[in-house]
């Protein structure tokens, strides 16, 4: 899987260099905002330096007498991978439909690489789309899938079959040149659809879910090629999916989408440490979601939500300073860990445990490590438990 | 070891196995054992029609192939008593004196060049019509669109007969048509008793089922693939042509190829509302048979429009093939 020099885009390399550097000096520099409505920028004040990029301005959309989406901004930096994320029906596609040209927004701007492309076609927009199903023409081989985009510019022929062997060497397909789409499998089709959007050498790539089609392994793998692939050409990418997994393990940023609206657009360690919302901290990752009071360790009566990851629940069979008693109620083996329930005086918390797993009915210590603290769906507080209670 | 046992075991498909765990027999060839099992009662159940259809459809066409090549004797003896200008066979293999007599004729030649314009200019026009309105379905979603996929099978429920009288009357010296050219002191054309109105009956005959078999097989067809080529570029005549076309090939040919037969071998919309002659060959060989008491001539030219219609047949098949070869069914 090398990638000829001259396969995608020769003045590419140089661009990406620098998209890179400014992607390592800058994933670290997304403070947490305070107030969750500006948080869409992304890194205050980016949009007007970078030129490069996506860039999307007030995006909304009503269809049916419901807004799907609802004065949206986003910001994508040149070779930056940013996920949306978010459950079924919260308008990801919605957007990424706009921004691909598919469907016109009732209001808003939407500029790739500079260019304002709200006015035009999809045919017309320097952006290139992955689709759900891969939408592979099945009366084209392989090669005439990915060579279409170029066929419809007039390049020469010799061009074309370059360009294309290059991408297919690059996904790993030039062995299926001559397949059909019917005769491949899905994890193939899937790196064809890949190809066909490479070989566009697009400033912006768009893939709409493009994994869940496929098996659990096959996802993995797939999406760690995606990701070495649009590292390696430093595309601007944009994904959506509703999957966490993926959307944390290859992201530089993820958008997590609510009702139309982003919740939150930060790195995705930020966003498991530091959710802003009480959506995000139930979408992103697992949490004990109690209602009540939190101090120092101990749960009371109140109303606010008080979330704790699973793996901040500690437990022991000894007694320690800060444990407080607790029975093992419930165990579900998770194969690398044990997702263990326990029954304390103040809560039922759930916990992750490495090793191994006490047995139902065990008497033991829990102890809550750190807790988040939300008040009409906001972060009030990540309530650090003092180190040793 | 045990693998290959029980491969041999399952391969005869012996009946025992059937109602044990079916598990690893029957999923190495379920498909080819049932068919065997079942095939003996499966003819039983066809053979009504088969028998039907050799002895009341196979028979009579031997005997009228028969008949063309002028063997009169038998069951072909007392049409060829009655029949005018029948040829006696002077050959052991018969004679071609009929077809000799037939496709000579400029009577005959013009009949076929009117049934073979007739149905190519009526096929083209019945596919370009359905293709734009499957089009305009495939694009547009709206009232427009179901009122344009309403009216277009309109005529599946109007009787040819009344269609056909209707063409006439609207189409004739004193119709309709050349009434309104009239009110603003204009000549009209008059298409009645022309091939004119012929292929206008035969377009509104045939057009609704290609609407539905074309509408359908793009309907058939994913948006994203559509979607897929405009992203990557391509204008709206470039996806018809390049994505829509070829992936509904099948339902097009068929479209046409129905449309085609039965075009070639109409009978009704010619004989309302065509010329005395030249005509189509479907009423030219009624002419020959009930007007001419000519029954061999009327046969020759049934064959002569069967082999035209074998040919049509011939083209729908090999795209089938073609499409099946595609999709790797073959």
């Amino acid at each position: 899987m090398s990638m000829p020099s001259d396969a995608v885009s020769p003045p590419r390399p140089l661009s990406h260099g620098r998209a890179m550097a400014e992607r390592s000096t800058e994933a670290t520099d997304v403070a947490p905002a305070s107030d969750v409505a500006d948080v869409a920028d992304g890194g205050a004040g980016s949009a007007a330096q970078e030129a490069g990029g996506l860039q999307v301005r007030g995006l909304s959309k009503v269809l049916g007498g419901r807004t799907i989406i609802d004065n949206l901004d986003l910001s994508v930096r040149e070779g930056e991978l940013v996920s949306l994320l978010g459950p079924s029906g919260c308008g990801k596609t919605t957007t990424l439909r706009m921004i691909a040209g598919f469907l016109a927004p009732d209001t808003g701007t939407i500029a790739v690489a500079g260019q304002d492309v709200a006015h035009l076609g999809a045919e017309k927009r320097p952006s290139a789309m992955v689709f759900q199903n891969y939408a592979l023409w099945p009366h084209m081989t392989v090669f005439k899938n990915v060579a279409f985009p170029l066929k419809l510019r007039k390049l020469p022929k010799v061009d074309i079959a370059r360009r294309v062997d290059a991408v297919l060497e690059l996904v790993n397909l030039l062995h299926h040149r001559d397949s059909r789409p019917g005769r491949i499998s899905g994890g193939e089709q899937q790196r064809v659809a890949l190809a066909r959007a490479l070989v566009q050498e697009p400033d912006l790539l768009l893939l709409d879910e493009p994994l869940s089609n496929l098996d659990a392994k096959l996802r993995v793998k797939v999406r760690e090629d995606i990701r070495e692939i649009q590292q390696r050409l430093g595309i601007t990418t944009l994904i959506v999916t509703h999957d966490q997994d993926e959307a944390l393990s290859i992201s530089d940023r993820i958008a997590v989408m609510n009702a139309g609206r982003i919740e939150q657009y930060s790195t995705p360690g930020e966003l498991y440490a530091r959710p802003r919302t009480e959506f995000v901290a139930t979408f992103i990752g697992s949490l004990n979601r109690i209602e009540g009071s939190y101090r120092d360790g101990v749960l009371g009566s109140g109303s606010d939500v008080v979330g704790i990851r699973p793996e901040d629940v500690a437990f022991s069979a000894t007694a320690l300073p800060g444990y407080r008693p607790a029975t093992v109620e419930r165990i579900v083996p998770r194969g690398h860990f044990s997702e263990v329930y326990l029954r304390r005086d103040d809560a039922l918390l759930r916990s992750y445990l490495g090793g191994v797993a006490p047995a139902p009915g065990d008497r033991g210590y829990a102890r809550i490590s750190k807790a988040m603290i939300f008040r009409n769906g906001l972060l009030v507080s990540g309530t650090e438990a003092t180190a040793d209670q | 070891m045990s693998t290959t046992a029980q491969q041999r075991k399952a391969v005869p498909g012996s009946r025992g196995q059937q109602h044990g765990p079916r598990k690893s027999a029957s999923t190495k060839k379920p498909k080819g054992k049932r068919t065997s099992r079942l095939s003996p009662l499966g003819f039983v159940l066809a053979l009504p029609p088969i028998l039907l259809i050799l002895l009341f459809v196979g028979f009579p066409i031997v005997l009228a192939v028969a008949f063309s090549l002028g063997f009169t004797g038998g069951l072909n003896s007392v049409v060829a008593t009655i029949g005018l200008n029948v040829h006696e066979a002077d050959n052991w293999w018969g004679t071609l004196a009929a077809y000799q007599e037939v496709f000579t004729s400029s009577r005959f030649q013009a009949d076929l060049l009117v049934t073979v314009v007739v149905t190519a200019l009526s096929t083209l026009i019945v596919l370009f019509m359905a293709m734009g309105i499957g089009l305009y379905l495939k694009m547009k979603d709206g009232r427009m669109a179901k009122l344009l996929s309403g009216l277009a099978i309109i005529p599946l429920f109007i009787p040819v007969v009344i269609a056909s009288w209707a063409i006439l009357t609207f189409y004739s010296a004193d119709g309709f048509l050349r009434s309104v050219f009239a009110q603003f002191g204009l000549q009209g054309p008059v298409w009645g008793y022309t091939a004119v109105a012929i292929v206008i009956g035969s377009v509104w005959t045939s057009l609704p089922f290609a609407v539905l078999m074309i509408s359908s097989g793009l309907q058939a067809i994913p948006d994203a693939m559509i979607e897929a080529a405009r992203d990557a570029g391509a204008s709206f005549p470039r996806i018809v042509y390049s994505i829509l076309m070829p992936m509904a090939f099948v339902p097009i040919i068929i479209a046409s190829t129905f449309t085609a037969i039965g075009v070639i071998g109409s009978f009704t919309v010619p004989y309302f509302t065509g010329p005395n002659a030249p005509n189509m060959l479907g009423v030219e060989l009624t002419n020959f048979f009930v007007s001419f008491n000519q029954p061999q001539q009327s046969v020759v030219m049934a064959i002569a429009v069967f082999l035209v219609a074998s040919v049509i047949a011939g083209f729908y098949v090999w795209a089938n093939f073609r499409s099946a070869k595609d999709q790797g069914r073959v």
